[in-house]
This record gives C-alpha cells, structure tokens and sequence, in this order.
C-alpha cells in the first residue's frame, strides 16, 4: 500500500473522481499550471485539460458562485479556495447561494459542490492565512463541513464529499500537509460523511477533537497513558453534521468530556457539543464538560504556538476533569 | 439604408429603438414577424400588466405579505420572454421579473401559490413573494440576494460550453445590480471564459430610492461592457420589439461561441420599488405622470394599430379572457391551502440528518 501525505491523498482522490466521472471539474485560483499552491492539484490539468481544470480569476465570488451554476446545470465542481481566510468574499455566494438552493426551490434545485480550502494554524500565517471558521460554515444550514486529520481520512472523505448530493466546505488542516505520511490505498474506498472515529478507546475521559489540534490530543493522550489514565480520543471528521452518538456513547461510559479545537472558543463548534452532552448526559456526567479551544483573539503571529491548544493546556483540563 | 440581416452595434450613443412613441416602426430592416407573434407579444404584455394590477390588489386587500410591481417592465421582460429558447435556455431572473416567468411559461396557478405562500408553490412557499422559480422551464429560484445570481449564471454557462450543450444563460438584474462586487465578478469570469451568458440590466432608473445618478458614473450601463472586453448593447426598454431583436441578437451571439455580451434595457418603474416603499418621498409625482405617458402597452398598440393588428374589441376580449384566467389560478392557488408546516425540515440537505430530526419531532409534539 502506498504511503502519503494529505496533500498526496488529496491529488489521488480527485484524480480518481475526474478519471470515474466526467461531470468532475476544478475551478480555483493558481489550481492549474500552478498545480495549486499547496500543490494539491499538481498535474491535474495537463492530464484532464484546461476545461475541467479551470485556473479562475482572483475572484472568490466567482470560484464559489460559478460553482453553485455549474452544479446546477449538472457539473460535480470542486472549488479551491486559496486558503480558509480569503473564503470570506465569496460567503454570499456559499451562504446565499449554495445553501439555500435546495430550500429556496424547493428541492428543485440542488448545488452538488465541494468547496476546498487549507485552515488553521500553525505556519506562521499570521491572522489571515490561519484561521478555523469552520463555525460560520456550521451555523448555516445547508452545508455540510468536514475537517481532516489524516492522509487515509482525507481521501475517503473527499471521493464522498465530491459524490455527496450537498454542498461541502471541505476543510484541510494546511500543517498537517507533509506532517503525517500514512498507507492509503491506491484503490477504491469512501468514508461516511458524519461519521467521527475513535482513534484511541479509554474509560476515563473523553477527549473529542478535530482537524490540526488532533495531533496535541493525541499526544496529551499518551502523555496521560504514562500515568495510567485511558484517555477515549475522538476524532470527529464531520462537524456538520457531527456524530452525535458516537460522542454520547463515550461520555456516558467515562462521565468525563473535554473538547479541543483551535478555533476561538466563544460560540464554536466545542461549545456545540459540551452543550449537547450537558443537556443529554447531565445525570450521567462525573464533572462539568470542558473546553480547550483557541483564544478569542484574531490570530496572532508571534504567539502562534500559544494560541492553538498546546499540550499542556490540554493536560491541565483533563487534570481538572479527573479531580473533580 | 436596409439591411438585409438584422444586427446589431454595441456601445451606440442613443438607446436602440425600433418602434417611436408614435408607434411607428423605424428600424433599418424588416421585422419579418407573423401577425400572430405580433400579437402574442401585445397578449403577453397585457398578461404583464394585469398580473401586476391584481398582485397590487393582493397587496391592498391584505391576502399577501410582499410584492415588487414590475408595470413599466412589460416590454422588456416580453421581449427578453420571447428571445431565448423556452426550456432549453437558463433564466437566472431576479424579483421584479414576474413578467418575464409568466411570458416564459410559468404557469399562474405556480405564480400565485408562491405569492400567496400556499401548496401550489413549488418552491413549497419557503421565500417571500415576488421569488418564483421552475426547474421544468430552467428558471432559476430567485435569491433576495442583490446579483448574487450572477456568478451562478457564469457557471451554468460555463457547464453549457462545456458539454456543448447548445444553450445560453441569460440573467437579468435591476441597475443597482451593477454596484455589487459579486456583479463584476460574475461577468469578468464570463467573458474571460467566453461563456454563452447574455447579462441583461432592466435599467429603471431607481433602486429602491436612489437615482443611477447616485449609482454610478458611468454614462450608461451598457457602457460598462467595454471595460470587460465584451459588447454591450444600449436599448430602449420600452420597445418591446427592440428588447427582442437585440436579446435575441445577443443570444446568436453567444450561442455560436462569441462569448458573452451586456444589454440594458432601459424602462420605467411605474409603482413603488415594492409594496413595502413609499416612492413620494424620494420622486415627484410630476415625474411618475410623464413616465406613465410613455407607457409600453399604449406604444406598441400604436404600433399594431398601424400594422392593422389591434382594435378596441379584440382588446377587451383580450382583457376579459386574462381577467378570468388570473381569477380561476388565484382560486386554485389558495384552494390549494397552507403547506404541512413539517415541511419545513424537508430540503435543507438530500436526506435529513440527526440534528433536523429532532428538530421536526419537537415542532410535531408542539402541533399535536
């Protein structure tokens, strides 16, 4: 089996969409001679044209937008956004459009899309080239949101995203690019939509994550396993919609839920799920949920590595979770 | 001078006209028309106009929330109607377009549900009135959203030259329109795609309250074309049959690969921007009289009066027959009922997840 990165498991998914399906297009700013420049579609266009592989102006509203017509009229688009944080002149076209389409005919129209884009931090980006607004794309019905981890997640959620009959933001951890190099098969494989994974079992605590972040969660959880504490750590994959079994079925068994994500805390994802488990599970719970997100600052730069959950931040919660 | 193929120049100084106020035909070429098209487009028009009146009424009697008039559009929305192949050609329309979806063949019963928010709408009464849309006739659900539907129009056309499909979009829009980022967006990627999308401004003058004085410096917004490297094309609004010559030219045009063009059609907006304005506080009611003068019906009867097309008594059957028609789809409509409110959970998404679910159970414990 091969071995990837993110980036190389993204190449192979749309590679494999455009070669199954002609209806698959991509359209972005820098995606075609370019390759993208992440890379991400390196030596797409030479293979499938300049047709299905659309190097668009610098223009979000017409990479978003443009997206919404050719789904319509029966394309598989999917969109690059350059990265998470320049996504913002195009939401008219996400929130407006592509959201509401299905609604607002009446299921007569339907917008099929994927709308790529590297997030989060931790490459010295500064506040516009790091941020996690997976949140407002959450908070708009409509759209479904995924966040990768892993090379192995990336391809078989994307190959579903691209099949998927909704529009999904479809969010790439950009440190996680070249950070983990995994086996991913070189054949056929999808992974459900709103399905999150355990990646590792405990009984202790529940520790539920997503994207970037994923990485300090795991390693806080061999930290505690030194200590003989079993950390049950969730990857959710989806955020929209996020896998609400799965999470309850781990805190009712450990009593004890800590969220982490590197987006700002107020009114996040995070806060969705400890409400959530609070209101479902409060009888059942040992301590009050916790949360370990980003500060609610702009992201800053000189303090990047403050800003995103760091392990012992992580430690720290789960410590006041245990002695409760 | 006559000419033997009917064209058109982009970029004239004067809006093209074809028919004068007097109604007489004054183009270089011969229209080439049946009478009957002649007068299909006089019917339509005065569909046009009695639909408006009676949504107006809709409005005064308290039967619906919202309306946008669109009386003053007729010839420009017919013309537009009649230019684009029905049902082959995508309509990305915008909301004072009920003209132009009755021309094109939505049908009245679908018209009135969405306006009066009951089953017959298709969309399944979920947007304020004035929003129409019909996968069958590929007319695009209107979005609130000012020129939010232009780069969607970009895309579809974008598909159509792809598969080589044969088909055009057209997408219209008001002047304000052509403020909007989301506007220059759209048709920049159209032209540099060169797809088979025609851009229609039904240019009233007003959006809402403020005058394209206020809007934009350009001397026309036909004009703006050149700055995209595309032709745009500068028509009187008020024409019916210029609206249709030169839609339908803009249309060969991008249909044989020729890449997209701008048209405006320049009209007048005889009602209110919509029946939640009040338009005596921003323009006199001296201006409005002058403007109902040039009304599009009264000119292009003039016109068929000389063709030997119209008289009095056609008219009023005419009238007669669309009364009826407009009253026996309202009745429809409203027979047809308020929609199950469970509904509203339905289209969100393909299937319906976890979270909506239970969602729809808490509003079906409530109802029970």
């Amino acid at each position: 089996m091969p071995i990837m990165t993110m980036i190389q498991a993204i190449q192979s998914a749309l590679d494999e969409e455009m070669n199954r399906d002609e209806r698959v297009m991509l359209l972005g700013e820098d995606v075609g001679k370019r390759g993208g420049v992440f890379l991400a579609t390196e030596g797409l266009q030479e293979k499938y044209g300049p047709e299905r592989v659309i190097d668009t102006p610098l223009s979000e509203a017409a990479i978003i937008g443009a997206a919404v017509g050719l789904a319509a009229h029966g394309m598989r688009p999917v969109a690059e956004i350059q990265f998470a944080d320049y996504v913002f002149p195009g939401i008219d076209q996400l929130f407006s459009q592509a959201a509401k389409l299905r609604y607002r005919s009446g299921g007569q129209f339907t917008a099929p899309m994927v709308v790529r884009m590297p997030t989060g931090g931790g490459v010295k980006g500064g506040h516009h080239h790091s941020q996690s607004p997976e949140a407002h794309f959450a908070h708009t019905p409509g759209l479904k949101v995924v966040v990768v981890s892993t090379p192995y997640d990336t391809k078989g959620l994307l190959k579903a995203a691209i099949r998927d009959d909704d529009p999904v933001v479809f969010m790439e951890p950009k440190r996680l690019y070249r950070a983990i190099k995994e086996e991913v098969p070189a054949d056929e494989y999808l992974l459900p939509i709103g399905k999150a994974a355990i990646r590792r079992p405990g009984r202790d605590l529940t520790l539920v994550s997503y994207g970037g972040p994923m990485v300090e969660v795991q390693k806080a959880a061999e930290e505690m396993a030194a200590a003989s504490i079993e950390a049950e750590v969730i990857d959710l994959r989806t955020v929209m919609p996020w896998d609400k079994e799965t999470v309850l079925a781990s805190a009712a068994k450990t009593g004890r839920l800590l969220v982490v994500s590197e987006a700002p805390r107020t009114a996040s994802l995070a806060s969705e799920v400890v409400a959530t488990v609070s209101e479902e599970l409060f009888d059942q719970l040992l301590a009050p949920p916790l949360r370990v997100c980003g500060f609610d600052t702009p992201y800053p730069l000189a303090q990047d590595k403050l800003y995103m959950p760091t392990v012992t931040r992580i430690l720290n919660a789960a410590k006041r979770l245990l002695e409760y | 001078m006559v000419q033997e193929k009917i064209h058109f120049e982009p970029f004239s100084q004067e809006p093209i006209r074809l028919i004068d106020e007097q109604g007489h035909w004054v183009a270089p070429f011969a229209h080439g028309l049946p009478p009957e098209t002649l007068r299909r487009f006089y019917r339509d028009m005065l569909a046009a106009r009695l639909l408006d009146e009676k949504l107006v009424l809709l409005i005064r009697t308290g039967k619906t929330s919202f309306i946008a008039p669109h009386a003053g559009h007729e010839a420009a929305q017919v013309g537009i109607a009649h230019a684009l192949q029905k049902g082959h050609d995508w309509l990305f329309p915008y909301y004072r377009d009920m003209g132009l979806v009755l021309a094109l063949g939505v049908p009245l019963v679908e018209i009135f549900g969405q306006t009066l928010g009951t089953a017959a709408d298709p969309a399944k009464a979920r947007q304020m009135p004035s929003h129409p849309g019909s996968k069958k006739l590929n007319v695009f659900t209107v979005c609130s959203a000012i020129a939010s539907h232009i780069p969607p129009a970009t895309g579809a056309a974008i598909g159509m030259k792809l598969r080589r499909t044969g088909q055009v979009a057209v997408c219209t829009f008001g002047d304000g329109a052509t403020s909007e980022g989301d506007w220059h967006a759209g048709v920049n990627f159209a032209a540099v795609q060169r797809a088979p999308v025609v851009f229609i401004c039904e240019n009233n003058r007003y959006a809402i309250s403020v005058n394209i004085r206020q809007q934009t410096a350009s001397a026309n917004i036909a004009i703006k074309a050149r700055a995209y490297g595309i032709p745009g094309y500068y028509a009187d609004g008020l024409d019916v049959l210029a609206s249709y010559f030169v839609v339908r030219w803009a249309l060969e045009q991008a249909r044989t690969g020729a890449g997209p063009s701008l048209v405006e059609l320049v009209v007048h907006r005889f009602g209110a921007h919509s029946s939640a304005d009040d338009d005596s506080r921003y323009r006199s009611r001296e201006e409005l009289a002058a403007e109902r003068q040039q009304d599009p019906l009264l000119r292009y009867q003039r016109f068929l009066e000389q063709q030997g097309l119209w008289d009095a008594q056609w008219a009023n059957e005419l009238r007669l027959e669309i009364a009826k028609e407009l009253e026996a789809a309202l009745q429809e409509a409203l027979k047809a009922g308020e929609p199950n409110p469970l509904e509203m959970f339905d289209d969100v998404y393909a299937a319906c997840p976890w979270h909506l679910e239970e969602q729809r159970r808490l509003l079906a414990e409530e109802l029970a």
